[in-house]
């Protein structure tokens, strides 16, 4: 066996980009078996040995048992550690805490830091996540951090799959504005934004349109779809903006709560989201998803990453 | 007790509140809950800095998320300026790995039984042939085990076995991936895999979120504060064990003290010497072979020991364990004399309940008496609790590290003795808080 080869690991639930990974990249999921006992306590072993190997250990953390997803691959993290592993690399699509990720109230935990220092002492030696929710997380770190983007395969959906000629890209809220703007720019369309006005806290917010929609095909981009209220909002604020049709694009459809049921009773033609989140169960109870494969992206990066070639070209172009 | 903050996880409100009681201070205010998607959401309602802060919470429940939840909270307090956390976690989850790999209904996978055969039947009333005790001038049991191992292989795979600490994967019909499944046993079967030990992450990620010291108690292995960077104190229930048998076990004079195996002994004895009682103990034993011999003079014992002259073994459940590419053969016997004496079973942890429910029922079959169980942690998992009630235990003394009212509306209140250890570390933490010595309450308890 060639020292040094790139090895996939993948928790036993959630297997579905693990496997889409393995495939681009030729080769095949490192047998192992996670096995919970009855007290929800977590054993793992590693079926072959992975002495000097590049591992790379790839999870899909969604909504509901987030904290045993976490659990979960620290513990496959430090197996593979004690197993003398070369380097370990978590891709984490989805990371999950992104969004506390400062001190918003007093002593208010700053949790995705906290999840930089477990992931780095169980052992980790490279994280590559996918649009994080604060770029700034990268800091949180004392690894590297890629963090990927997943608008190449955004800009190929939409190139794909919607009329886009008269299409016009909508951001939910003033923060997303630059991410729908530069969208814009690669697809050479107009561009127009939703702001939230909210008079004081816990108030049922104003949404204001700032921009022409009419007669328009809008395609909103975020970068997260929790319960999807505010993407239901939005559809209405366009509609009645006479809007043609709506449609809306997230990178992570955490899809929680009452998602599907607000999808469904929203105006929203489709709502497409990136597979960083599983979601296939959900795609049966609700006909208006639909999913964008970035296992390529991800494949490509581990590619470049093992064998230490640039991944920037990666946050521009879709690999072939 | 000036600035000393303490602050209950949502595992054990119960205890917490014992434990505050004691210290005479309120638990201070904390808001935990869970965002829409599964994230743990902590808020700390009272200002900590500068503070000596206690954070409690036992590794009992939904384990992941208790101690995400725990972590949060630490680092919570740490970012809010407290001078010094300390995490109290009564059940120390993850102490105990890596440990035989367990199926869903609480079994150990190695005795997983083929589909067919009724596996809750032949756990809760083990076939009485299976069970024999030697006895002067009647036949090796081991020549019986021999026999029967050749003649009823199919009814010995239905037998419980429990192995030692190798994960033997079974050839368990897993509905997915059965194939996977089977191309990994064949290639792992019998070897000590690349097994995660989870107990130096466990430590470092407790370091890593900010934690200071650690308290927790009866850990399962004494080698455990090694992990940690930091101090951690390990309190005993043993006083408590003690004062428990001295004042609820009539004629607790004539008892003996058993471990249910030989990781445990130590444990037992210590109790069995400073309440000057007798002790026996029941090995398991897992040999590479079947025995054809009698039973030579390593299987006996006594020599030493506050135990009867008279050599006394038994054995009990000789099992083969096919799936294994090599034969072992499974024996169970008990070193000491307990006829006709109150017998308590001492040991620190019951989860799936089978060492204990089988230890009893060895001990009813060698003509003990009564048969006591005491344990500090109780999980209990699966169908433990259905199992203990259908067992030979005639009670059943647990702490409250871990909430004990399923167990006693399971058991009965009279089955049950509940030993209460929030003034143990209620009395741990004000001497932390103070910095007075904590070795005296290893001794007397409290």
């Amino acid at each position: 066996m060639p020292n040094n080869s790139i090895k996939l690991l993948a928790p036993d639930v959630h297997r579905g980009l693990a496997e889409l990974v393995s495939k681009r990249l030729g080769t095949h999921l490192t047998s192992s078996k996670l096995e919970r006992d009855p007290t929800g306590e977590v054993t793992f072993s590693i079926g072959e040995s992975v002495r000097g190997q590049d591992i790379f250990i790839i999870t899909q953390i969604g909504a509901g048992d987030v904290n045993d997803r976490v659990l979960e691959l620290l513990i496959m993290i430090n197996a593979s550690k004690t197993a003398s592993a070369k380097r370990i690399t978590a891709v984490i699509p989805n990371f999950p805490y992104a969004r506390q990720d400062r001190k918003d109230k007093s002593r208010a935990p700053i949790t995705a830091k906290l999840m930089a220092d477990m992931l780095t002492t169980a052992g980790c030696d490279h994280v590559i996540t996918m649009e994080l929710h604060a770029s700034q997380i990268q800091g949180f770190f004392d690894v590297p951090l890629d963090n990927l983007y997943a608008e190449p395969s955004v800009v190929r959906y939409i190139r794909e799959n919607v009329n886009f000629n008269d299409a016009i890209i909508i951001s939910p809220d003033a923060g997303g504005a630059k991410r729908a703007a530069t969208l814009a720019d690669r697809l050479d369309l107009n561009f127009a934004l939703i702001h939230k006005e909210r008079a004081r806290a816990n108030e049922v917010s104003r949404m204001v349109l700032v921009g022409d929609v009419r007669d328009k095909v809008c395609i909103i981009v975020d970068d997260m779809a929790d319960t999807c209220g505010t993407l239901a909002k939005a559809a209405d604020v366009l509609l009645e903006n006479k809007a043609r049709s709506v449609i809306a694009i997230v990178t992570h459809g955490i899809l929680s709560g009452n998602a599907i049921k607000n999808i469904n009773n929203s105006k929203l033609d489709r709502v497409v989201c990136t597979n960083t989140v599983p979601f296939e169960s959900k795609m049966k109870l609700c006909p208006k998803l639909d999913v964008i494969d970035i296992s390529g992206v991800l494949a490509e990066s581990i590619r470049r990453l093992h064998n230490g070639e640039s991944i920037s070209y990666l946050f521009k172009h879709y690999p072939l | 007790m000036g600035d000393i903050v303490v602050f209950g996880g949502s595992s054990h409100p119960e205890l917490v509140n014992m434990i505050c009681e004691n210290l005479g201070v309120p638990s201070s205010r904390v808001d935990l809950s869970k965002f829409s998607n599964g994230e743990t959401n902590v808020q700390i309602g009272e200002s900590v800095r500068e503070k000596d802060v206690y954070l409690i919470q036992s590794g009992c429940g939904h384990v992941n998320d208790n101690f995400m939840e725990l972590l949060i909270m630490i680092s919570a307090c740490k970012s809010a300026s407290a001078s010094r956390i300390t995490a109290v976690m009564p059940y120390f989850c993850y102490s105990r790995q890596p440990d035989i790999p367990f199926t869903s209904k609480g079994a150990p996978l190695i005795t997983k039984a083929n589909k067919n055969s009724n596996i809750e039947g032949d756990i809760l009333s083990p076939a009485p042939s299976a069970l024999m005790t030697q006895r002067p001038g009647s036949m090796s049991p081991f020549k019986v085990a021999d026999e029967e191992v050749r003649t009823s292989t199919n009814q010995t795979l239905k037998k419980s076995v429990s192995a030692s600490r190798i994960p033997i994967v079974s050839s368990k019909k897993d509905p997915k991936g059965t194939e996977a499944n089977e191309a990994f046993n064949a290639q792992n079967a019998g070897y000590k895999l690349w097994v995660a030990q989870s107990g130096t992450l466990i430590a470092n990620l407790l370091t890593a979120a900010g934690a200071d010291h650690v308290i927790t108690m009866d850990l399962h292995d004494p080698q455990f504060p090694g992990f940690f960077n930091i101090p951690v104190d390990n309190l005993y229930c043993r006083p408590l064990v003690q004062n428990y048998i001295q004042h609820h076990i009539p004629d607790y004079k004539d008892a003996v003290i058993v471990s249910p195996d030989a990781g445990g002994a130590k444990r037992a004895t210590a109790i069995a010497d400073s309440l000057e009682l007798s002790f026996a103990l029941i090995h398991k034993e897992r040999r590479s072979q079947l025995l054809k011999g009698p039973p030579d003079a390593t299987l006996t014992s006594g020599g030493g020991l506050n135990v009867s002259t008279t050599p006394l073994i038994s054995n009990l459940n000789s099992t083969e364990i096919t799936n294994s590419p090599s034969k072992y053969i499974q024996t169970t016997m008990l070193v000491g004399d307990v006829r006709n004496k109150v017998c308590i079973i001492v040991d620190d942890l019951v989860d799936t309940s089978y060492t204990v429910t089988r230890a009893a029922k060895l001990l009813k079959d060698q003509g003990a008496s009564k048969v006591y169980a005491i344990v500090t942690h109780g999980i209990f998992s699966g169908d433990a609790l259905a199992r203990i009630a259908q067992s030979e235990i005639d009670q059943f003394v647990i702490s409250n590290t871990v909430p004990q009212d399923e167990t006693i509306s399971a058991l009965g209140k009279d089955k049950v003795g509940i030993m209460d250890v929030s003034r143990v570390i209620g009395e741990a933490i004000r001497r932390i808080h103070n910095g007075e010595s904590i070795s005296m309450l290893f001794e007397h308890g409290w």
